[in-house]
């Protein structure tokens, strides 16, 4: 079975914590006895192997044995966010042909629903027919429409087999994406302890990880900038804590630094993956080095044009809703812009997020880790504005810690930049954002 | 609504100098004259400071006359003759804008 090798290693973990929620303790024989809770559930519903289930909410004991119950039923599991706007919810829903539903509220309570007869998905039906459990996730994607990526995923899960070293983890990305599913299954598989928290604020974060001691925290740049910002690391005994590893969007340079700065005993370690080709293994050269190793067993990767392509067996089966990105050979192209030496690599940014400035090649991240080095400056996204002139001129939104008058502002920021960045990637518009700047998965958004 | 000239001129000479304190040597420095070239060869800005330029005076004009207006928009690229030769040129492009 395809998950049976997971639960009967969960079972040698016996009265060891798998989950910490809410301040509350749940072991991993609580956690096997859910399964079986939910494996009656399903077959009580009539939920059959095969069909598309969603389940709403956050991580919660629950949750995750209905994640656990769902693959060895064969089901192909939908997880959405709470946090999603409802509208977006519906479309995923229909995109992802989901049969059932469930529901689950903060108190981890449920609700369930039947929705659509059947699947008739190509991709899908294909998958139904091998009898192997799915993952539909879905990519925010840089133009803003998201892709329904289909996983089988039994091979997704065959690289936990490899037994690491058991953490105790903060489980920070949600879990409708691949690192929050990715993070899950690391834990459970060798052994870890899930430390799930419901206020995902720096002063959240660390009290959780002074409470239940945490060593690893998976998390985004732009959580660590906010990190920073608050000094809330101050606040709380936060010695447990081994390392802090982060992704999901280029880490600006001043941010690494002073995070290592005020952390100087946590190794810092990037990560990288995509939601069609899982989590990638891989190193940093330093905890203040943006140059990383990246691939590990399964995972080929190559550059080429500047670009990074990779080949892994566990990649997704492909998109519900566009066309197959593989070429023939089956390499996928991550659209990421990387810079080479030797055996590693620094990851620039999505290729679609370079700015073209009359020719010249602007990276947000570069301008936005200058930015964050001003004084007063507690946030910054910078993107691309048409220009007739220049093709894109540079455009930074930026938040301020206290008031201050846009053309003081827009001067401050040009002498600051003199001399840091060439004069093509110094800002030529400057707004001041009165809102937040990051969504609910903390990353930014360049709008 | 007609805008009024001086007004215009007044503020792009302001938008003007804050491009100036940047520029060490005199010589670098843009006179503050309707003559004064803003493009072409004999301008001390380049493109990217000319387009600097344009979107300061934008911003400007909206912040301080609330007038939301776009100067490089397929308009203003396709007159006869550019707005963007000089300071005169670029005031009576602004004033000619319906708003």
């Amino acid at each position: 079975m395809s998950i049976q090798w997971l639960l009967d290693r969960m079972q040698t973990f016996g009265d060891g914590e798998a989950i910490i929620w809410k301040g509350d303790r749940y072991t991993y024989k609580w956690l096997l006895d859910r399964v079986k809770y939910w494996e009656t559930n399903l077959s009580s519903n009539g939920v059959g192997s095969g069909q598309v289930v969603v389940i709403e909410g956050d991580f919660s004991p629950n949750i995750s044995a209905l994640l656990l119950a769902l693959i060895g039923n064969k089901n192909i599991v939908v997880p959405l966010s709470s946090s999603l706007p409802e509208k977006q919810k519906e479309q995923f829903v229909s995109i992802a042909e989901a049969q059932v539903k469930y529901t689950f509220d903060s108190d981890d309570g449920f609700q369930f629903e039947a929705l659509k007869k059947r699947a008739e998905n190509a991709l899908i039906l294909e998958l139904q027919s091998t009898n192997e459990p799915g993952l539909i996730l879905f990519s925010s994607g840089s133009t803003g429409k998201s892709k329904a990526v289909l996983h089988n995923f039994t091979k997704l899960l065959e690289k936990y087999r490899t037994p690491r070293p058991a953490f105790r983890m903060i489980i920070f990305l949600l879990f409708d994406h691949i690192g929050g599913v990715n993070t899950f299954f690391h834990i459970l598989s060798n052994g870890g302890c899930i430390v799930a928290v419901d206020e995902r604020s720096p002063e959240g974060v660390c009290k959780a990880i002074e409470a239940f001691k945490v060593e690893i925290l998976p998390t985004s740049p732009t959580f660590l900038n906010l990190l920073l910002i608050s000094e809330q690391y101050r606040y709380f005994d936060l010695s447990s804590l081994k390392r802090i590893t982060y992704g999901t969007e280029p880490m600006p340079e001043s941010t690494l630094k002073k995070v290592h700065e005020v952390l100087p005993d946590v190794q810092l370690q990037q990560t990288y993956g995509l939601s069609e080709l899982g989590i990638l293994r891989s190193k940093s050269k330093s905890s203040d080095s943006l140059w990383v190793k990246i691939g590990g067993e399964n995972y080929q990767t190559k550059v080429v044009d500047g670009l990074l392509y990779i080949k892994t067996d566990s990649a997704m089966l492909g998109y519900l809703n566009a066309p197959s990105p593989f070429d023939e050979d089956g390499w996928f192209n991550t659209e990421d812009q990387v810079e080479v030496d030797g055996e590693y690599m620094r990851i620039l940014g999505r290729k679609s997020d370079i700015i073209n400035v009359g020719g010249e090649k602007v990276y947000p991240a570069e301008v936005e880790s200058v930015l964050l080095e001003m004084d007063g400056v507690t946030d910054v996204a910078v993107t691309g504005e048409p220009n007739p002139i220049l093709g894109q001129i540079v455009k930074a939104r930026v938040n301020l810690g206290k008031e201050e008058n846009i053309s003081e502002l827009k001067k401050r920021i040009r002498e600051f930049c003199k001399g840091r960045l060439e004069q093509y990637k110094i800002p030529v518009k400057v707004e001041i954002a009165g809102e937040t700047q990051f969504s609910a998965r903390f990353k930014r958004m360049r709008r | 609504m007609k805008i009024e000239r001086q007004k215009i001129l007044e503020l792009v000479y302001a938008s003007i100098e804050p491009i100036n304190e940047q520029r060490e040597s005199k010589d670098d420095k843009l006179e503050l004259e309707e003559e004064t070239h803003l493009f072409g060869r004999e301008s001390k800005l380049d493109s990217l400071g000319l387009v600097t330029l344009i979107i300061d005076i934008e911003q400007s004009l909206v912040e301080e006359l609330g007038l939301e207006v776009s100067l490089t928009d397929e308009k203003a690229m396709s007159q006869e003759r550019s707005p963007f030769r000089d300071v005169k040129s670029l005031v009576d492009y602004i004033c000619s804008l319906e708003v």
